[in-house]
């Protein structure tokens, strides 16, 4: 197992009381080496928390997650994080933000230069090298900080709604582009998301939340005989979809 | 007319416009030419100030103060509030009394100065330095404080310690806010220097001003005061120039 959450539970403390406000309560999951999951759930069921803790920038209050059976201690380049709002550092151009994290790996300066310079060709960006963030289209941005965090090679890629403010076209293009590289890379891939399509779409499971405290609701094991021509028309994918849609349809409305 | 001499056209239009109004209310007697003399008037007197030198000596010596105090507001401002900035807590415990200095006019405490420093070069600069030294620290602190989280965030997520992360993303991202404070402090320099020049100066743009005024030459007095509004323009423009290069980033 590449990651494993074992009954992993998170508090954050209320402002001006004495109680906690769970976030995330029994958490268990297992997510295989080199896998491809999506995570969806209502908004505000801790899909984030979950993401936080794994990247290590925060504590669980209880449980323990694994990364190659080690238990996460903090931040390291063996994950890379995709954020939705990019996150790009506005004063660099695009080749020195994809080189940021190589310059916290330590890599040397002429390498830097042309291992970013080669990431932000596999994103398709590079004719752009030179420019800032305020001069690339939000779908270059995240293009950008998907060639980011590929660079320092991390095994593990994380990324939160990272789509999510893209419209529909440029999505749909960079869901196909994150299938190759991921294809292409082997790495293991957390990927939160609202949308039911894209979960079904890109993932190879999909983890199902339900809120009040967060949990893992079900795994939903994802497999299409063909991935040719329009896999949205096949009719599996409408029954992952509306089994989805069911599941987070009854967690909106309470039952008993 | 081309696109640039129209732009040139517009942008100078009010000012000759209020030339010719003070070149010809005092002629056409609607003011006392006495207290306020025909701008040519004024400017003949200019010219025989710069020509005999004494423009340049007072000019001299204002901006060696201004630029003294500025410069050394500058190298304090700056690391001090870099610091204060870094640590929250030391912030938080400081606020209230820089939000009592920051009200405080500086040209309050001038009687201050002159009380512990005396009369000499050393209390103008201070005063200087004092008046220049809030923009400039309140704006570093702003600056280092109001570092968008996500970023801060996205650093610390790729394992860069406190130090890496200071020189990589809190320093860089607060470089426009900063220069914000000292494009202000530009302006303060000015201001607080020709006040400063009218106590017991002897050289100066301020004590010229005053000189003038006491011993009734008008017209030197207002060639003064055109230099001085000519000079801070000047500086002012420079260091917006200077802001601009730095913040190119900024526009979004
Ligand atoms: N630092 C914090 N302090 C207190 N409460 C927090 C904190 N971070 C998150 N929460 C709470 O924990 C819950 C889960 O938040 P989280 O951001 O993980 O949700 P999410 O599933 O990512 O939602 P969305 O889909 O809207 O992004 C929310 O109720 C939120 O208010
Ligand atoms: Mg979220």
């Amino acid at each position: 197992m590449k990651i494993q959450f074992r009954d992993v539970g998170k508090e954050f403390p209320v402002r001006d009381s004495d109680h906690t406000f769970p976030a995330l309560s029994g958490v268990t999951l297992d997510v295989r080496e080199g896998e491809f999951l999506t995570l969806v759930g209502p908004s505000g069921c801790g899909k984030s928390t979950l993401l936080d803790l794994l990247s290590g920038l925060t504590e669980p209050t209880s449980g323990e997650i694994l990364i190659d059976g080690a238990p996460v201690e903090g931040p390291g380049l063996d994950r890379g994080i995709v954020f939705q709002q990019y996150a790009l550092l506005p004063w660099r151009t695009a080749l020195a933000n994809v080189e940021f994290g190589l310059e916290a790996k330590g890599v040397p300066r002429t390498e830097r230069r042309e291992l970013a310079r080669h990431y932000l060709d596999l994103v398709g960006l590079r004719d752009f090298e030179a420019r800032y963030p305020h001069e690339l289209s939000g779908g270059m941005r995240q293009r950008v900080a998907i060639a980011r965090s590929l660079a320092f090679d991390p095994d593990i890629l994380l990324m939160d709604e990272p789509f999510a403010a893209l419209d529909a076209q440029t999505r749909e293009s960079l869901q196909e582009e994150l299938l190759r590289i991921w294809e292409a890379t082997g790495k293991t891939v957390v990927f939160i998301t609202h949308g039911i399509d894209e979960a079904v779409y890109l993932g190879q499971r999909v983890a199902v939340m339900s809120a009040g405290p967060g949990r893992i609701r079900t795994v939903l094991d994802v497999s299409f005989d063909s991935r040719e021509g329009d896999l949205r028309a096949d009719p599996r994918f409408g029954e992952y979809r509306h089994e989805i849609w069911t599941l987070l349809r009854e967690e909106a409305i309470p039952v008993g | 007319m081309t696109a640039v001499a129209r732009r040139a056209f517009r942008a100078s239009a009010a000012i000759v416009l209020l030339a010719a109004v003070w070149e010809t209310l005092p002629r056409l007697g609607a003011v006392n030419p006495v207290f306020l003399p025909p701008l040519t008037e004024v400017l003949t007197a200019w010219y025989d100030l710069l020509r005999t030198g004494q423009l340049l000596d007072h000019t001299q010596a204002s901006l060696l103060r201004s630029l003294t105090g500025f410069a050394l507001a500058i190298a304090t401002a700056i690391p001090l509030g870099l610091l204060i900035g870094w640590y929250r807590p030391l912030a938080g415990f400081l606020n209230p009394v820089l939000e009592l200095f920051r009200n405080t006019a500086a040209l309050a405490l001038l009687p201050v100065f002159v009380l512990i420093l005396g009369l000499g070069e050393t209390s103008k600069v201070a005063i200087i330095l004092y008046a220049c030294s809030w923009p400039i620290l309140l704006n570093t602190i702003a600056g280092v404080r109001n570092v968008d989280p996500l970023l801060v965030k996205s650093a610390r997520s790729m394992g860069l310690n406190a130090a890496r992360l200071f020189q990589k993303v809190i320093l860089p991202a607060a470089v426009p806010t900063v220069f914000t404070g000292i494009r202000l402090a530009g302006a303060y320099s000015i201001l607080v220097l020709i006040a400063a020049e009218m106590v017991g100066a002897k050289a100066g743009l301020g004590y010229l001003i005053n000189y003038a005024q006491l011993n009734f030459r008008v017209t030197d007095m207002y060639a003064a005061i055109i230099t001085i509004s000519v000079l801070g323009l000047l500086f002012n423009l420079s260091l917006v120039r200077l802001e601009r290069r730095f913040s190119t980033w900024r526009t979004t």
